[in-house]
């Protein structure tokens, strides 16, 4: 991933560095996260190719990929793993392989309810980080949001559509969060906020992922930003100067 | 993917493993009394048979007695395949369903309403702070589920997912695991008094909540949330009353 910033004049010079930081640290996630994604649809193909049915079981031969990832970005992504499509594998109508990151005892699986008719279901496909590659065919960064399934916290989850001739099968992923995102930004951002103006850092649509000001706190919508904004390139955030203070 | 372990606070009081050495018979006992009790719910799945085993300490050879035993008593029914597994019975019985609210004092009944309100009052309010376009498409996805649902379990499943979702669109991961804990530990309850009633009443509730939070409005939404989780409190108190006078 690169970055060209179109700079305003409240985010010269140390916003360029500021997004580029931010998107060169998501974009290793989203190249680790496509390894895996290669390793399911190789599985994927192998299966077409040998006519036979491709299984729960199989999934076993990415899990050394997935603690690798897991490993790679250490205190940087909370979890990882490969969704499938529905249908995608013969013995499982829908199957989630998601790894949470080592908290002391090794990498723990994510136990989820995929059955529709429990109560506890959990349907994974009316997700942001599965719709929208499944969508585009492209990679996606979703959040921040609430995840009350995997990390329990404010994240983000990068995903990475898996396609086998042509076929959907899936998504490979990985999930960060919140927090780790604006620990690595906030100096910068503090540094950018005292030319009088806060300098904000919100997603496409406009919610606040980190802020130089307590007055416009992560989480909320920037409804009305100010004139100036850099934009990430190939990520969908943009760096915004905030509305002017009021003195 | 096997069924998961139930994650309830029923399932927690009733699954505490048994001590070594339980037999099958014991096995037996318990399941059937939950079951009578109306802690597992007619059509309710039992967890794969290791990991019920593995929940109440026996050997699944053990367990599988104890399913046999449950099965000529009709209380329990297996079905094989995809789908398949062991299934609660429960006797067809009209009290069944309002014996876990006899364990529930008024006090505590009004305690949990209390600190739903709370809880959901305030996710509404900063909801409609804090939500996007796409939250309140998705908040609607799930009311249009929840109008859709006939049988109570998958109403009950509708409703949690909404007022979860609602904490989740405040943006805040402590108000939505508080309301994923409280509907974890009374979800069964809410819906209790709504058994073969009109549930228009909760639907218009719930519109004029998304209504809300789509028009910014925190104050009413608010309002409308607090509104709403208290006159589910009153029915709740109503049936646990009614339970004296018959």
């Amino acid at each position: 991933m690169t970055v060209h910033a179109t700079s305003g004049p409240a985010v010269a010079g140390e916003g360029g560095y500021l997004l580029a930081d931010i998107t060169a640290a998501i974009g290793r996630v989203v190249r680790s996260v496509t390894e895996v994604g290669a390793a399911m649809t190789a599985l994927a193909a192998a299966a077409r190719a040998g006519r036979h049915p491709l299984r729960r079981a199989d999934l076993a031969t990415l899990r050394p990929l997935v603690a690798q990832v897991l490993a790679r970005h250490r205190g940087f992504a909370a979890g990882a793993g490969v969704v499938l499509a529905p249908d995608a594998l013969a013995d499982a109508p829908r199957c989630i392989d998601w790894w949470w990151a080592d908290r002391g005892s090794g990498p723990g699986h994510l136990e989820v309810d995929l059955d529709p008719a429990s109560a506890e279901f959990y349907d994974y496909t009316t997700t942001e980080w599965y719709r929208e590659p499944a969508r585009t065919g492209q990679p996606c960064v979703a959040g921040p949001y609430v995840d009350y399934i995997c990390t329990r916290e404010y994240t983000f989850t990068v995903s990475v559509p898996m396609v086998d001739d042509g076929r959907f099968v899936g998504v490979a992923g990985a999930d960060i969060l919140a927090g780790e995102v604006e620990r690595m930004l906030l100096p910068r951002l503090s540094l950018l906020g005292r030319a009088g103006r806060p300098a904000v850092l919100v997603s496409g649509n406009g919610r606040v992922i980190a802020s130089s000001t307590a007055r416009i706190l992560p989480g909320t919508v920037l409804r009305s930003p100010g004139s100036s904004t850099a934009a990430a390139d190939g990520l969908p955030w943009m760096l915004v100067g905030g509305p002017e203070q009021a003195a | 993917m096997p069924p998961p372990a139930l994650t309830t606070v029923r399932a927690r009081t009733l699954f505490t493993p048994l001590d070594a050495g339980g037999r099958a018979d014991t096995v037996t006992r318990r399941l059937a009394n939950a079951i009578r009790l109306g802690l597992l719910l007619d059509g309710e799945r039992l967890p794969a048979e290791s990991r019920l085993a593995g929940q109440l300490g026996v050997s699944t050879v053990t367990l599988r007695e104890a399913l046999a035993t449950l099965r000529t008593m009709g209380l329990v029914e297996t079905r094989r395949g995809r789908g398949g597994g062991s299934f609660v019975r429960a006797p067809d019985d009209a009290d069944r369903l309002e014996r876990p609210l006899r364990v529930l004092s008024l006090h505590e009944l009004r305690d949990i309403g209390d600190h739903r309100a709370a809880i959901a009052g305030t996710a509404a309010r900063l909801a409609a702070d804090r939500a996007l376009v796409s939250d309140v498409t998705t908040l609607r996805e799930h009311a249009e589920r929840l109008r859709g649902a006939t049988a109570l379990t998958d109403r009950r499943r509708a409703d949690a997912r909404l007022h979860i979702e609602i904490a989740a669109t405040a943006q805040s991961p402590r108000l939505t695991r508080a309301e994923m804990d409280l509907w974890s530990e009374i979800g069964d309850l809410v819906w209790l008094p709504m058994e073969g009633r009109d549930v228009t009443p909760a639907a218009r509730d719930h519109d004029l909540l998304i209504g809300a939070i789509e028009a910014r409005a925190p104050e009413r939404a608010r309002e409308i949330a607090e509104r709403h989780v208290a006159a589910e409190t009153d029915r709740l108190l109503e049936l646990r009353l009614s339970l004296h006078r018959r």
